[in-house]
């Protein structure tokens, strides 16, 4: 029993990972006020950003941080788009996941002289359960800067009433610009984690809908970094116990067991309803 | 503002479509032979399934000097797009690569009877459609007395994509398989219900070693190549891939592949195009046809002996002659009793 409890617990962790970094990326831009709904096609851009740079420079490490860089990059596209040009975000966001995963499938046929998936590239090999580590170290420091510092205040402050925030000599736009170039870090590290992190190559379509549900995880989380964390983790486990338990259960097919994590999710979520309040700004554009 | 959001969606789907992939339109020279094809989810360069239809594609174009078109599928609702698209700029064959297109494609093929099609894995009866299946539970079930034969641990297990009947086909003759050789042989089997989550591949293939499996048949696309990924850690275990030669992605831990020669029924299409006696109807590739089969065992000759060779050898001959039907769904599985050769 003591092996099936302890591949649970592992595969708990890996599952979640990445949608903990999703999570966080969506919570920092939604406490803004900018819906971002482009967390899957930022992860994408991680991923697919990580595995050319490890490629080309034959470090995993360099690959991590370019991934960040590329996040920031997507980031402030939505950025300056939700801001500056004041469009829908839910378009934008959507605009960016089709760009994303379409430009990283071109990509792979300038690169790597073939469609679909990369080469195999240098991967973080053991020390991605540094990234694990790294990921609920975010969750806390996030917690820690929305609730107790100033520029976490003034975060919450422009999703709330951004006028409100702008009469107390604070520049929404500028908060918001940054807020959402962090969740596009953020979210990037996720994908970075699933390419060279549990994998060594990209494949087109291997974030495989973790963006939208970390998504739900924000919203499960009530806008909150530990909350959202904490539900990362639910989705994570009811994942690695479909996965455990399939074939143990004769009666029970394959399909009901992989419809575990969304059922789960279904009732997290109903469960908590009339409790749940988006940033009264949650985009809304200023 | 709405309009800026119009341009902003306008603009992205149009550079999505620009960045979609698809082959640069250079046009067909007249009497070209002129050749479409729509992926399946699983997409090219999974190594497997789609990229060896594309081998089919690509030998057409070099012997038959063909002209090519390819438009992949990110989801089940591009089936019908894709093949709509294709069908616009009038090719002589469009392929519909995959089990998952069938519905689709019948019902494009209803409203263009002019045009012919080929579907891969499925059965559509439209007269304008060449529908071609493989016995793929003849090659599993080699597959399956292959693995039960080098197992130490009497436990192997299966890892799937998409729990659909074609993946059945693999399951149950790879179990059967299994079982000829040892009939009270342990055999798990998990679904990713993906066929492109490549960490998923990894996560269950992790999972089912660690229960004490030591070798794992893959028929799961890009989740397989997780699992190849998973097995390059560990020593003594396996994986034996699918559809397209995956034993140089892991050499030596990649005990042999269950190969389906996609390629050499696209190609026999095209051929018959070119020769004017297009195929038509249903047809079937087998082990007979070399469509089906195990890869020659380059980098792990040290576990497939020559006694396990000649062993495979006779089993091929009784699937050849009869005397063994490998059973192509888990009903035809639990009949299944393993035969005295």
């Amino acid at each position: 029993m003591s092996g099936i409890f302890g591949a649970l617990i592992v595969l708990t962790l890996i599952k979640a990972t990445p949608l903990i970094y999703a999570a966080l990326g969506g919570v920092i831009s939604e406490r803004s006020g900018v819906v971002n709904i482009a967390l899957e096609g930022m992860m994408a851009t991680g991923a697919f950003t990580a595995v050319i740079v490890s490629y080309a420079s034959h470090s995993a490490l360099a690959g991590l941080l370019a991934a960040v860089l590329a996040g920031a990059l997507v980031g402030l596209v939505l950025a300056i788009a939700a801001t500056r040009f004041k469009v829908d975000q839910i378009v934008a966001g959507m605009g960016i996941n089709l760009i994303c995963s379409g430009a990283a499938a071109y990509g792979l046929v300038l690169i790597f002289n073939q469609p679909g998936a990369s080469a195999q590239v240098p991967a973080l090999g053991r020390q991605y359960w540094l990234l694990v580590l790294l990921a609920f170290a975010l969750a806390v420091a996030l917690q820690w800067v929305l609730q107790r510092t100033p520029w976490g205040l003034r975060v919450r402050a422009c999703g709330e009433n951004p006028r409100a925030a702008a009469a107390a000599g604070i520049d929404p736009l500028a908060l918001r610009m940054w807020a959402v170039t962090y969740s596009g870090m953020l979210a990037a590290l996720g994908g970075a984690f699933l390419s060279i992190g549990e994998l060594n190559l990209y494949s087109d379509g291997m974030t495989a809908g973790r963006g939208f549900i970390a998504l739900a995880a924000v919203i499960f989380g009530r806008w909150n970094p530990l909350g959202a964390a904490g539900a990362a983790l639910v989705f994570g486990f009811f994942e690695a116990l479909q996965y455990v338990l399939q074939g143990r259960i004769a009666w029970l097919p394959a399909d009901a067991m992989q419809a575990l994590p969304y059922l789960a999710a279904l009732f997290a979520l109903a469960g908590i309803t009339g409790r749940v309040r988006a940033p009264a700004s949650d985009g809304v554009p200023y | 503002m709405r309009w800026r959001a119009l341009v902003a969606f306008v603009a992205a789907a149009a550079s999505a479509f620009a960045f979609s992939g698809c082959a640069h339109h250079r046009g067909a020279r007249p009497g070209q032979l002129k050749l479409g094809m729509v992926t399946d989810v699983g997409g090219l360069g999974d190594r497997s399934f789609n990229d060896s239809a594309y081998r089919g594609l690509l030998m057409s174009k070099k012997r038959l000097h063909a002209y090519i078109q390819v438009l992949q599928s990110r989801s089940a609702a591009d089936y019908q797009p894709n093949l709509n698209a294709l069908t616009n700029l009038h090719f002589d064959m469009i392929y519909a690569v995959g089990f998952l297109m069938g519905l689709d494609l019948d019902s494009v093929a209803k409203q263009h009877p002019q045009q012919r099609y080929a579907i891969i894995d499925a059965v559509v009866n439209d007269p304008n459609v060449v529908s071609i299946t493989f016995r793929e539970q003849d090659g599993s079930f080699l597959a399956g007395a292959l693995a039960a034969m080098v197992s130490k641990t009497h436990h192997i297990a299966f890892l799937g994509g998409q729990d659909i009947p074609l993946i059945e086909k693999f399951q149950a003759g790879y179990i059967a398989g299994a079982r000829e050789i040892d009939p009270t042989i342990r055999v798990d089997v998990k679904y990713a219900g993906s066929f492109d989550d490549v960490a998923a591949g990894k996560e269950l293939a992790n999972l089912m070693f660690n229960d004490g499996a030591d070798i794992i048949f893959t028929a799961a696309g890009k989740v397989g190549l997780g699992a190849i990924d998973a097995v390059k850690d560990r020593s003594g275990d396996f994986i034996i891939g699918v559809d397209s030669d995956q034993d140089a992605l892991a050499p030596g831990k990649v005990l042999t592949s269950m190969v389906k020669k996609v390629n050499v029924a696209v190609f026999d299409v095209a051929r018959s195009l070119q020769e004017h006696k297009p195929m038509s109807g249903h047809v079937v590739f087998g082990l007979k046809d070399g469509a089906i089969g195990l890869t020659d065992f380059k980098y792990t000759r040290e576990y497939v002996t020559a006694p396990r060779r000649a062993e495979l050898a006779t089993i091929t001959r009784a699937i050849a002659d009869g005397r063994i039907s490998p059973p192509d769904t888990l009903q035809a599985l639990a009949a299944f009793t393993p035969v005295k050769l």
